[in-house]
């Protein structure tokens, strides 16, 4: 019953994945993205066979950094379970020490869209990508719509996970309706003319 | 002709662009995107949903257009509107009467003529403006069109500002006077020579109009015009994270600028800007040259400079006795000097006197106007902040031979800079945004002006009309500034006084309580009295506003207000259309 789950940030089952210079496919979303309410004190207890989990950058914060240290998470973390997701009021320029030791921890990172109008996250996939030289999946969560994913996949997602009433076969199609570009992205440069 | 044009890139861009927007229509129209979620596509696209129909915003990159593309937006107008389109302060064309269905094909036809509506609305970076005049006005520093068009290509699809809190507006200056309402723009460029003969840019920020209007402050000097990409990236960066989202009224990027102040704000887009201005996002050279090379000069002859007045003497024998004040006049209002020697820029006017709503053209005049252009001016034309349309490159001793050519179309009325040049929204005729009608104030006011002994004795005054506060109409700007208003359902105009647009760039004061519509003309009537009345010899409207203080045209602003009961104004609405 994961679709009811309040704790649950939903999307489709199936995450559609575009590496940088490889193409857009589907595959099982392994993991769950804890929207953070709920907390008593740790990690709720998910789902059976909910091993990973994106829990909020803010409760990592509070639970995992400094001298806040919840070793059960941590536990969880070293084994390659938990990610953290970024919300759109998280400036994680401030916390760039912290983001910057979670290169070693968190194999994946999320940044979450409240609405699909907000783009908020575009500029923190960006600054993963550019400041942070981040290398490991960055996906984007929540009100994820098929008409963002090209956008998305410029600014430096590599993962979506679309909102579960998206048409998946049509947001395959979205990456390759252009074959030029005229600014620079995460995907490569703009296009030249041929000298 | 001395315009860009497309390459390979450019086009296809353009061209899968349309067939994505075909998509998402389709999509639309098959019930899978949802309205709430097609909306900010479509406005991407530039169209809005109006009161009556679905309107399209049509790109006219920095106001150029060539005649073969007039002749484009003429056909677009007879084929899917009602034979005419509106051209707006901001350098687009909109039609008014377009089916969602058949948007797709317009834009497709504008791909043949590399035209678009890409980001003409939404919340994006829009349209890019510049000076009408650019490359021919004679007070110009640098021609701002190559940098026009490099930021036009670089602000195309740009994934990372595709959402920002509110739209956002780039306007870019090369002149010594601005004709860009350049402190009203969220990123006002202005552009120079430095000491060493270098191009730079000076950057204003959080300028806007709206609910809480507020002039642009300089907060850089002197950027390389190479590092403009990495610079403006981190300024939208800024304000992509930290613009409000709150509040619709609060989002624009003036408040962010308020709220932090000029400095702070201008320290936060260099702390950015430090990481990636050396960045290979900047413009090289080599995009300098593959632009530039489309705005060479065209072909001028060498000939002679005439000054007005030997113009005047030689056509006065070709002219019969009524021509001769009308030409006169014209020649002084609706011509401007220009760099070369020999020819002169010529403003047409779309500001008939009551009889077309402001910066109309109908598919005749559009195709004439086409006409002109190739006949006298190199096959290219303009679109003012005013809404009018200037052919840049007339050879002066051709004027009179333009002129009556011109005449034929009604585009010759010597109001340029007069009361009845006057700018105007389309208004709660159309939008569904608006309070208020603005066209019929328009109308009210030009009919009531319809002397042009008496206007042209006025002299210079801007009067702008906005029917609600969104400022399409830049009220906050106009010498006299009307804007629409709501009152438990009913339309009321506030008066504004003192708005200036250039580097003296002011806001208008509200004078006080707003007025009936049917009052607007009396009210402005006593406004004009009060300043030809105090006026000393060569003192304009503002100037004497600005001596004399609000008080005395206040005063007589209230002169004759009826209070009148609410079952006076049924009349109120019989201009609706």
């Amino acid at each position: 019953m994961s679709t009811t789950n309040p704790n649950l940030i939903h999307s489709h089952k199936e995450i559609l994945h575009f590496p940088k210079g490889g193409q857009p496919t589907l595959a099982p979303n392994e993991w769950h993205t804890w929207g953070g309410v709920q907390d008593e004190g740790g990690l709720p207890d998910l789902e059976h066979g909910a091993h990973k989990v994106l829990v909020p950058f803010h409760w990592w914060r509070s639970h995992c950094s400094g001298h806040h240290q919840n070793a059960d998470i941590i536990e969880r973390a070293n084994k390659g379970e938990i990610g953290v997701w970024f919300a759109t009021d998280d400036d994680i320029l401030k916390h760039a020490e912290i983001i910057e030791a979670g290169k070693k921890i968190w194999p994946v990172v999320a940044a979450h869209f409240p609405i699909f109008r907000d783009g908020r996250s575009f500029s923190t996939a960006a600054l993963l990508r550019q400041r942070f030289n981040w290398q490991n999946e960055v996906r984007a969560i929540g009100d994820v719509l098929i008409d963002q994913l090209l956008q998305g996949a410029r600014v430096g997602f590599d993962a979506f996970e679309l909102r579960p009433d998206q048409d998946l076969t049509v947001g395959l199609q979205q990456f390759n309706l252009f074959s030029v570009s005229t600014q620079n992205s995460w995907r490569g440069k703009r296009t030249l003319l041929e000298a | 002709m001395a315009m860009y044009k497309y390459d390979t890139i450019d086009q296809t861009l353009v061209d899968e662009r349309v067939a994505q927007f075909r998509d998402q229509v389709a999509r639309r129209l098959d019930g899978t995107l949802p309205e709430e979620e097609f909306r900010p596509l479509r406005l991407q696209n530039g169209l809005y949903h109006q009161r009556h129909a679905y309107m399209l915003r049509v790109a006219i990159p920095y106001g150029l257009l060539s005649s073969n593309q007039l002749r484009t937006l003429a056909t677009i107008a007879d084929k899917y509107d009602r034979g005419y389109g509106h051209f707006t302060t901001r350098q687009n064309i909109q039609y008014n009467w377009v089916e969602l269905e058949e948007t797709p094909n317009i834009l497709a036809d504008l791909a043949k003529v590399q035209m678009h509506a890409i980001q003409t609305s939404g919340n994006c970076i829009r349209n890019i403006t510049s000076d009408a005049f650019a490359g021919v006005a004679s007070d110009e520093y640098v021609d701002p069109r190559p940098v026009c068009e490099l930021l036009r290509q670089w602000s195309t699809l740009h994934p990372e500002f595709a959402h920002l809190p509110r739209k956002f507006k780039f306007a870019i200056n090369g002149a010594k006077e601005d004709r860009t309402v350049l402190l009203c723009h969220d990123v006002g460029i202005e552009m120079k020579k430095n000491a060493q003969g270098e191009l730079v840019a000076n950057i204003y920020a959080g300028g806007g109009m709206g609910r809480t209007p507020i002039l642009g402050q300089l907060i850089k000097q002197e950027l390389p015009w190479q590092l403009l990409p990495s610079y403006l990236t981190a300024l939208l960066r800024v304000y992509n994270r930290f613009g409000r989202r709150d509040n619709l009224y609060k989002a624009r990027i003036k408040i962010l600028v308020k709220a932090l102040g000029p400095e702070e704000f201008a320290r936060q887009v260099e702390g950015e800007w430090a990481y990636i201005a050396k960045g290979d996002d900047n413009f090289t050279q080599a995009e300098w040259d593959r632009v530039a090379k489309h705005f060479t000069k065209p072909a001028y002859k060498n000939l002679p400079a005439i000054d007005n007045e030997a113009l005047k003497s030689q056509f006065e024998s070709e002219l019969d006795a009524n021509e001769r004040i009308a030409f006169a006049r014209w020649l002084e209002r609706n011509v401007r000097s220009h760099q070369v020697p020999g020819y002169a820029s010529v403003i047409l006017s779309l500001k008939p006197h009551g009889t077309a709503a402001p910066g109309d053209a109908t598919t005749a005049q559009m195709n004439a106007i086409a006409d002109l252009a190739d006949q006298y001016s190199f096959g290219e034309l303009r679109v003012t902040h005013e809404q009018n349309l200037v052919l840049a490159d007339v050879e002066q001793t051709q004027l009179l031979q333009f002129w009556r050519a011109a005449k034929k179309q009604n585009l010759v009325i010597p109001n340029i800079g007069l009361l009845t040049d006057l700018i105007a929204c389309p208004g709660g005729d159309f939008c569904s945004l608006a309070n208020a009608k603005s066209l019929p104030i328009a109308k009210a006011i030009q009919e009531r002006f319809d002397d042009l002994d008496y206007l042209y004795d006025l002299g210079d005054i801007s009067l702008n009309i906005s029917g609600c506060i969104n400022s399409c109409g830049h009220h906050h700007v106009g010498n006299i500034g009307v804007l629409g208003v709501d009152k438990d359902g009913e339309e009321w105009y506030q008066i504004t006084l003192g708005g200036d647009q250039g580097f003296d760039a002011a806001i208008g004061k509200v004078i006080g309580p707003s007025f009936y519509a049917d009052e607007i003309p009396d009210v402005i009537t006593n406004i004009i009295n009060t300043y030809v009345a105090q006026r000393t010899a060569d003192e304009s409207f503002v100037q004497t506003y600005r001596r004399l203080g609000v008080a005395p045209f206040k005063e007589a602003a209230y002169l004759n207000v009826k209070k009148k009961s609410k079952t006076d104004e049924t009349a109120l609405g019989g201009d609706a259309s």
